[in-house]
């Protein structure tokens, strides 16, 4: 069994606990175990601190790393802005001393020390990483194949790009989801403008609401349009956007779409055989009652 | 003649010699006076404000008459005018100058200029040493006046050092082969070799694919006059096919380069075609003979394969001819796909055209100067994964929009989606698609055409579609040809509309496989999102895939971007640092047809000069090998890049000799010998370590 520092994030454990009970549970079945990451602080988000000031951004995250080099296990997380956070900063720490030197003297006065003895992985990428569990692995361990359903993906900007500093092949055009899709029984959809962003990230969603929204309300237009049953994402952030962002759409739009989101972990957990209490469905602002009918 | 016959002359019956001889002689051997009377003259040249703005001519005038052997010193606004060049002629005679110094520009620009006035004025041009004041001095160090005078003078010490230890050096005459090869017969090598051919020259013309054209026959019309390119492009290919001074070799590659300057041994490689030509049947003794494109073959032949000429949307045979036009109209096997079936042999029938058992042949010609028109390929622009190149079926390259849109192409000139066969009614058009790009995977510079030609799509679509709508995504429009600035005004008139800023991407709707571009509007400095029924990438251009080995054998420099490098951009844009080999069209960087054509004309021109001449004249700068040192160890030949250099028997030993003709003086040779054998004529060492001694004693003895 492989073990990783879990890196929980906010958005999971306070909005989206399913999303991260989710997590821990689907990875042991897929031959990793999921840590926890004691005193891990906020990773910072990145649109949000690294927008105003960029060492506070490199020295907050830095200090989380340093807790998982003090465990000597390599970071898993699941949401793309810790991702964006934690990974880019391990890689720039990494690879530019300079920066590498101030942060540690920043750091001094907490008595860390940032080394770049880790990796960090989004957990989607230890999934689909073939060396570590792949595709195969996934379709093997589903219990409850998710027969019939229609499901659109969502990557997320923060996971994918800067294409330079991301290891995912292709940015612009990825399938890697949709496989992981597939290899629960489902039906990946295509859908207009998929690559598009949530409309959260960057700190979009803090700055300006309702811009934010209108970029949701274009993709759930399109999800709609494509006829899904479910969107799946694999950042709490992008979920929270879709799912809460539904109903502040309704109340500022006066639209409806009832479109289920849920996490990739949510989703796999249902295919893997939990029940949809034991992943905290219940606890999404969108019901996810009729996926579930059609599904289970 | 005059050397070869000092060579065998024993050195003591110098009196018997002739001026010319005198002079190889005392370059062969180290003189042991070298240096010990040099007089030598020094010009500071002001060249405007370039070298007087940062150094200042008067004190770097005062240094240099304190240097040793100097015997005059002047200054003058423009050395290279005429007045500045007469103070050279008659200062030569006027102070019994030995040496001529001139500190002033690269010796890129005016060395010739100053050789010829110091043989004006009686010296030997070889007499003329060059300081770079210019771009290694003033210009690098502008501001600073003070340093750029000091290193000025540096210069100026150590070009003084190496003149006065210079020898007379004669070049040698070679004579010139009548006639030319041109490389590549797209419209610039197919240009070139016409003008070539009517100027009475012999001129072969080799192409690599089996039609000449090139990209310009596959061009629907051109800008800004809007006729079609194949009527104007067809007759000349038509001349190309029968002048009789022209051997056209289609379906060839260059294999093999030898010889130099007037004397260039080609090997070509004639690749088997399959099919034999009207004449190729009668030598093999088939009368009335021959492929004459009837096509009977082409009907029969049960393989198909995508026309790259049509840029793969149209099929072909694996026995094929790319276009109705073709010049020769003789098909091609395309033996990587043929099954040797035997039916085309069979529907050829009594004309015995077809042998598919052809092998390619070697073919050795000799010329005298070369033409390179090696063309461009289209930048793979999938490579720019954001706007959806080779992912969705509606995003094409500018290429693919010619043929669509051409009368003779797959659809017959109606524009059609490639996804569903409708026609399009909003076409967005992305320029610079990979150019000027500096991510790393386009291309920095501009391909200097894309604009134009997008501007005509736009009108074609206008013109052809009721209710088309174009939308432009630029950077900015190029348009700065006769009468392309006026072909924008038309194209905006049209009601094209036109969308500053570069395409962030494009995404597909998967229904209806319309494109949704997102951009910013920089004029109106927000994003915008618009869909479009079908997207046209301007992609960057290429050197052709081949450009690199062909341009090795030829022994041409290029650039980082990999396209060819002329001699001079401004000076000399045709020729090459090789001598007799000459660059036209795109090869050399992106042109338009207009430019390519005059590239094409200039080229031709340049490479006619020498023939015309029927000799040129070679730098001396060739190793001379001292026979009483050499040990005939033979080194020096096992390295010599260019095979100048031979082991021969002399007196009963073996000593080094050099095919002057054949050595570029780069002194791999020289550098070796061990026993110091070899004289690098020009840059010998007691010259240049005179230069080394002069810098880093600064002066003093």
């Amino acid at each position: 069994m492989r073990e990783y520092a879990f890196f929980l994030g906010c958005i999971a454990p306070n909005r989206y606990p399913g999303a991260e009970s989710a997590s821990y549970k689907t990875a042991e079945k897929l031959g990793i175990k999921l840590l926890d990451l004691e005193g891990a602080s906020c990773c910072p988000a990145p649109g949000a601190f690294g927008s105003i000031d960029l060492n506070v951004w490199y020295a907050m995250a830095a200090r989380n790393l340093v807790l998982a080099e003090q465990m000597k296990k390599d970071i898993a997380l699941i949401c793309n802005g810790c991702y964006k956070s934690i990974w880019e900063v391990n890689h720039k720490l990494k690879h530019n001393k300079e920066l590498r030197d101030g942060v540690n003297e920043v750091l001094k006065g907490i008595d860390m020390e940032f080394k770049g003895t880790i990796d960090v992985w989004h957990l989607a990428e230890l999934f689909y990483d073939p060396n570590i569990v792949g595709v195969d692995k996934i379709r093997d361990s589903v219990k409850v194949p998710l027969k019939g359903a229609r499901i659109a993906v969502h990557y997320g900007c923060h996971l994918m790009k800067p294409k330079k500093e991301r290891h995912f092949g292709s940015t612009e055009h990825p399938t890697w989801l949709e496989e992981m899709v597939a290899a629960l029984g489902a039906e990946p959809v295509e859908y207009k403008n998929k690559m598009l962003c949530c409309g959260a990230g960057g700190g979009v969603r803090g700055y300006d609401l309702v811009h934010s929204l209108d970029i949701t309300n274009e993709k759930l237009i399109n999800l709609k349009e494509a006829n899904v049953d479910a969107l799946t994402e694999v950042c709490p952030f992008c979920q929270l956007q879709f799912d809460r962002g539904q109903i502040e759409i309704e109340e500022k739009f006066g639209v409806k779409y009832n479109l289920p989101v849920l996490h990739y972990c949510e989703l796999l957990g249902l295919a893997q055989g939990m029940s949809p209490q034991e992943l905290g469905l219940d606890l999404h602002a969108v019901s996810c009652e009729p996926f579930l009918k059609k599904v289970l | 003649m005059a050397e070869k016959k000092t060579k065998k002359e024993h050195p003591t019956k110098k009196d018997t010699k002739t001026a010319a001889a005198k002079a190889a002689h005392a370059a062969k051997t180290p003189d042991k006076d070298l240096g010990k009377n040099a007089r030598i003259g020094v010009y500071i040249c002001h060249c405007g404000t370039n070298i007087a703005g940062s150094v200042d001519i008067l004190a770097v005038q005062e240094y240099a008459k304190t240097l040793p052997n100097v015997v005059h010193v002047d200054n003058y606004q423009y050395m290279c005018s005429t007045p500045g060049q007469k103070k050279i002629e008659n200062d030569i005679k006027e102070h019994n100058l030995t040496g001529v110094v001139v500190a002033a520009c690269s010796p890129r620009l005016h060395e010739p200029t100053f050789r010829t006035a110091t043989k004006q004025g009686g010296l030997n041009p070889f007499r003329f040493e060059m300081a770079n004041i210019r771009e290694q001095g003033s210009w690098v160090h502008m501001h600073d006046r003070e340093g750029a005078t000091e290193k000025a003078k540096d210069a100026i010490r150590i070009a003084v050092a190496k003149a006065a230890l210079l020898q007379d050096l004669v070049p040698k005459s070679v004579p010139v082969t009548k006639a030319a090869l041109v490389v590549g017969a797209g419209v610039a090598g197919m240009q070139a070799a016409l003008d070539l051919a009517n100027a009475g020259i012999k001129t072969y013309l080799v192409e690599k694919s089996p039609t000449i054209g090139g990209r310009m026959s596959q061009l629907d019309k051109t800008f800004p006059t809007l006729d079609c390119s194949q009527c104007i492009l067809t007759p000349k290919m038509v001349d190309v096919g029968r002048n009789p001074n022209i051997q056209l070799m289609t379906y060839s590659e260059i294999e093999e380069v030898e010889g130099y300057i007037g004397n260039f041994d080609v090997t070509i490689r004639k690749k088997a075609r399959g099919v034999l030509t009207p004449a190729e049947a009668e030598a093999r003794g088939i009368v009335g003979g021959g492929c004459n494109g009837c096509g009977d073959c082409d009907t029969v032949c049960p393989v198909i394969k995508p026309n790259p000429f049509e840029m793969g949307m149209k099929p072909r045979k694996a026995i094929y001819i790319y276009h109705p036009q073709v010049v020769p109209l003789i098909y091609t096997i395309d033996f990587d796909s043929c099954v040797k079936c035997g039916l085309c042999v069979e529907a050829c029938g009594e004309k015995k055209a077809i042998d598919l058992e052809m092998k390619d042949e070697l073919v050795k010609i000799k010329v005298g100067t070369v033409i390179l028109a090696l063309g461009y390929d289209i930048f793979p622009v999938e490579k720019k994964e954001e706007w959806g190149y080779k992912k969705y079926e509606n995003v094409v390259t500018s290429l693919e929009f010619e043929r669509l849109i051409c009368a003779s192409g797959p659809t017959g000139g109606h524009l059609v989606r490639p996804s569903d066969g409708k026609t399009p009614k909003k076409v967005a058009f992305v320029l610079c698609a990979g150019s000027r790009d500096n991510t790393g995977i386009g291309k920095p510079y501009c391909s200097r055409f894309c604009c134009m030609y997008s501007l005509k799509h736009a009108h074609q679509i206008i013109e052809k579609i009721p209710g088309a709508q174009p939308y432009i995504f630029y950077m900015d429009i190029r348009s700065f040809g006769k009468m392309y600035e006026e072909f924008y005004y038309r194209i905006q008139d049209e009601g094209a509309k036109f969308i500053r800023g570069r395409v962030a991407n494009i995404l597909e709707d998967p229904v209806t496989k319309n494109l949704i571009i997102n951009a910013e509007d920089t004029l109106l400095d927000r994003p915008m999102q618009l869909e479009v029924d079908m997207v046209v990438l301007a992609a960057a251009v290429q050197p052709s895939a081949d450009t690199d080995r062909t341009r090795k054998l030829f022994g041409v420099s290029c650039s980082l971007d990999g396209w060819l490098l002329e001699a001079h951009p401004k000076l000399n844009p045709c020729g090459t640092t090789t001598a007799g080999v000459f660059l036209a069209g795109v090869c050399q960087g992106p042109k338009d047809i207009p430019d390519t054509v005059a590239s094409a004309e200039g080229a031709a021109s340049a490479a006619s000069i020498p023939i015309h001449m029927g000799e040129v004249e070679l730098e001396p700068y060739f190793a001379q090998c001292i026979e009483e040192k050499c040990a005939g160890c033979g080194m020096c030949v096992n390295l010599c890049p260019y095979q100048a250099l031979s082991l021969v028997e002399k007196e009963g030993r073996k000593v080094m000799q050099v095919t002057e003709a054949k050595c570029k003086g780069c002194g791999t040779c020289g550098g070796f010998c061990p026993g110091g054998a070899i004289w690098m004529q020009h840059f010998a060492t007691p010259q240049i370590i005179a230069q080394i001694d002069a810098f880093l004693l600064g002066g003093e003895q």
